[in-house]
C-alpha cells in the first residue's frame, strides 16, 4: 500500500503540519521522514489517520489527537499527545516528561520507559507503559488509569484525584496522599482487557493498585498535615 | 524559561560554531540576550579579560581608570586591547593581561568602577561573550563561530527575575574564581538569604541575577574542600528553587538539576565528544544523524563530564 511520505528538515512548523492534515484527508498512510526531533508534529489529527514518524520526535508530538493512530520509531519529547481526546499513540522507545498531560481519552502505549509526571492531570483514557514511569507520575490524575509494567520512581501517584495507577515491579516511593488497595479478580481482569489488545497479558504479575486517599479532596482543618506533606 | 548549551570536543576546534548552532536551535526559548562561554587553548600565564563598558562616550577615561588599576597591581598589558563599538551604548573589550599579584585582591579594586565598566570573565583559557539579541546576531557582532576551543557553555535567555542588560545576561562568570562559568535555567527562590550569606564572606555580586550566585556557591564549596561532584550534589538540597545549571570549568563541564524535575537536559555522548542542550532538537544540529540521547528528566541529578586533549593542535 501507498504511503505518503512527508519531509520535515528545516521547514516551518506549521507548513509541515499543514502538509500532514492535508495527507490525512487522503485517507492514506502517512510517513514522517527527517524529524530532527522537532517540536508540535501532527497535532489536532482527524480521525481515522494513520501516521508514523521515523526516529525521534521533540515535544506534544501527537498533541490534542482526536482519534488517529500514531507511531513514533525511537524517543518522544515531553508532552507527548497532551490533550488527547482520542485515538492510539505508541512510541518505540522512551516518553519524556509529562506524556499523556491532560489527556480526555485513548491510548498511548510506551516501550520503553516514560519519564516524570507521567498521565498529569489526565482526565481519561490509558497509558501503558512496558518500562518505568518517572518521578511524580499520575500527579492529580483526575480520571482514567496508568498501568507500568516495569516500576515506577519516586513520589509516585502524587497527589492523585480519581485517577488509578497500577504498577507491577519496585515502587522507589509513594506520593502523597495514595493508598495501596489489592485490586479485586475483576479489576485486574479489567486491566488485562486494555494489555490484552498490546499482547501484554501476563498473569504472575504482582500488581499494586493506587488510589487517592481522598484526604486533599477537601481541606479538613484537623488533617492541615496532610496539605503540609504537599 | 531559558535555554542552555554545553559542548566538549576531542580536541581543540570550532566550538564557537557549534554552541551558536545549539544556541540558533534554542532562540525560542528566549531572545533578550545569548551569551557563550568559550575556553580556548590555555595560557601558561596571564589572563583573558572580556570586559563590558556601558557607556562608549566614556571608552578611554574608563580604560585609563582600569588600567591604572592594574598596574596598581603590578599587571600590564600583554596586547592591546580590542575594542568593539557599534550602535548600542555600551562597548565590548577583549584583553590579555600578566597576572597581578594577587587576582582576588585586583579584581575587588577593578570592581570598584563596575557601576561603569564590568570584567564579565576572567581566565587562563575562558572567554565569556555576551549581548542583547539572539544567536546569530551576538555570533555576527563578536565573531564567536571563528572562535577555537575544547569546550564550552551557551545560553539564550528570557528575563524573569532581573533586567535585560548586557552584563546581566548568562554565562556569569564565577567571580574572582578564574576560569570557572555557569549558564542557568530556572529560578532561585532563596537567592537573597543565600547573596547575603556569600556577601559577608566576602563575595561580591554585580547583577540581581539569581545565575550568578550559584556560579559563586559552588565555587565557594569547592574552595572549602568538596570535590565538584560533591558540590553539584550539596547544591541540590542547599539551594531552593527549579533549576538546570551547568557550570565550566579548565578541564571539566558538570550539571546539576534540582528535586522537582522541572528543567530538562538533553546530551548526546560520542567517542569523548558531549553535546548538551535544553532540548534534543538543538542537539541534533550538531550531531545530526540519529544517535542515542539520554535524557536527564528525573528529579536531583548530577553529571560531570572530562575534558581531554586541551593542548592538541587542533
Amino acid at each position: 500500500m501507498n504511503a505518503v511520505v512527508i519531509d520535515v528538515g528545516k521547514r516551518h512548523i506549521r507548513e509541515i503540519n499543514d502538509d500532514i492534515q492535508a495527507a490525512c484527508k487522503t485517507g492514506q498512510e502517512i510517513v514522517v521522514r527527517n524529524t530532527l526531533s522537532r517540536h508540535n508534529l501532527g497535532i489536532g489529527l482527524p480521525p481515522g489517520a494513520r501516521i508514523s514518524f521515523e526516529g525521534s520526535v521533540g515535544y506534544y508530538c501527537a498533541g490534542l489527537n482526536d482519534g488517529a493512530t500514531v507511531t513514533v520509531e525511537r524517543d518522544a519529547g515531553w508532552g507527548l499527545a497532551e490533550g488527547m481526546a482520542s485515538g492510539h499513540v505508541t512510541v518505540g522507545g522512551y516518553a519524556g516528561m509529562s506524556v499523556g498531560a491532560a489527556m480526555m481519552g485513548g491510548t498511548i502505549h510506551v516501550k520503553g520507559d516514560a519519564g516524570p509526571r507521567c498521565g498529569v492531570t489526565m482526565k481519561g483514557g490509558n497509558i501503558i507503559v512496558e518500562g518505568k514511569i518517572g518521578y511524580q507520575s499520575g500527579f492529580m490524575a483526575h480520571a482514567g488509569k496508568i498501568i507500568a509494567l516495569g516500576g515506577a520512581g519516586a513520589a509516585c501517584a502524587d497527589a492523585l484525584w480519581q485517577g488509578e495507577v497500577w504498577i507491577a515491579g519496585e515502587v522507589e516511593s509513594l506520593g502523597v496522599d495514595v493508598v495501596v488497595v489489592e485490586p479485586t479478580a475483576e479489576e485486574v481482569a479489567e486491566v488485562d482487557a486494555i494489555l490484552d489488545p498490546l499482547g501484554l497479558v501476563d498473569s504472575s504479575r504482582n500488581w499494586r493498585k493506587m488510589i487517592s486517599g481522598q484526604r486533599l479532596w477537601y481541606f479538613e482543618s484537623r488533617d492541615a498535615n496532610a496539605w503540609l506533606m504537599i | 524559561m531559558c535555554g542552555i548549551a554545553g559542548r566538549i570536543l576531542n580536541s581543540p576546534g570550532k566550538v564557537g560554531a557549534d554552541l551558536v548552532e545549539l544556541m540558533d536551535a534554542q532562540e525560542h526559548r528566549g531572545a533578550d540576550s545569548t551569551g557563550f562561554a568559550i575556553y580556548g587553548p590555555p595560557r601558561d600565564s596571564g589572563y583573558v579579560l572580556r570586559c563590558t563598558g556601558f557607556d562608549k562616550q566614556r571608552l578611554s577615561r574608563d580604560l585609563e581608570e582600569f588600567h591604572a588599576v592594574l598596574r596598581e597591581h603590578g599587571a600590564d598589558y600583554l596586547e592591546d586591547p580590542k575594542i568593539l563599538t557599534d550602535d548600542s551604548a555600551h562597548y565590548c573589550v577583549r584583553m590579555v593581561i600578566s597576572d597581578p599579584r594577587d587576582l582576588g585582591r585586583w579584581i575587588a579594586d577593578a570592581d570598584l568602577i563596575s557601576d561603569h565598566f564590568e570584567v564579565q570573565s576572567c581566565g587562563r583559557s575562558l572567554e565569556i561573550i555576551k549581548d542583547i539579541g539572539g544567536s546569530s546576531a551576538v555570533a555576527d557582532k563578536h565573531g564567536v563561530r571563528d572562535m577555537i576551543g575544547t569546550h564550552g557553555l551557551g545560553h539564550a535567555r528570557l528575563a524573569t527575575e532581573s533586567s535585560v542588560l548586557p552584563n546581566a545576561s548568562h554565562p556569569f562568570w564565577a567571580r574572582p574564581f578564574p576560569d570557572v562559568a555557569i549558564v542557568h535555567n530556572g529560578q532561585i527562590t532563596d537567592y537573597y538569604t543565600w547573596r547575603a550569606k556569600l556577601e559577608r564572606r566576602g563575595y561580591r555580586f554585580l547583577t540581581q541575577n539569581d545565575s550568578e550566585l550559584i556560579a559563586v556557591w559552588v565555587s565557594d564549596q569547592i574552595k572549602n574542600g568538596l570535590t565538584m561532584d560533591q558540590a553539584l550534589k550539596k547544591s541540590i538540597t542547599s539551594i531552593d528553587g527549579v533549576f538546570t545549571y551547568m557550570i565550566a570549568r579548565e578541564n571539566v563541564i558538570g550539571f546539576a538539576k534540582d528535586r522537582f524535575a522541572m528543567k530538562p537536559l538533553v546530551v548526546v555522548e560520542r567517542d569523548g565528544e558531549l553535546a548538551a542542550a535544553t532540548e534534543e532538537q538543538a542537539v541534533r544540529r550538531v550531531v545530526p544523524d540519529e544517535s542515542d540521547v539520554i535524557n536527564y528528566d528525573g528529579p536531583g541529578q548530577t553529571r560531570i563530564w572530562q575534558t581531554t586533549n586541551r593542548r592538541m593542535v587542533a
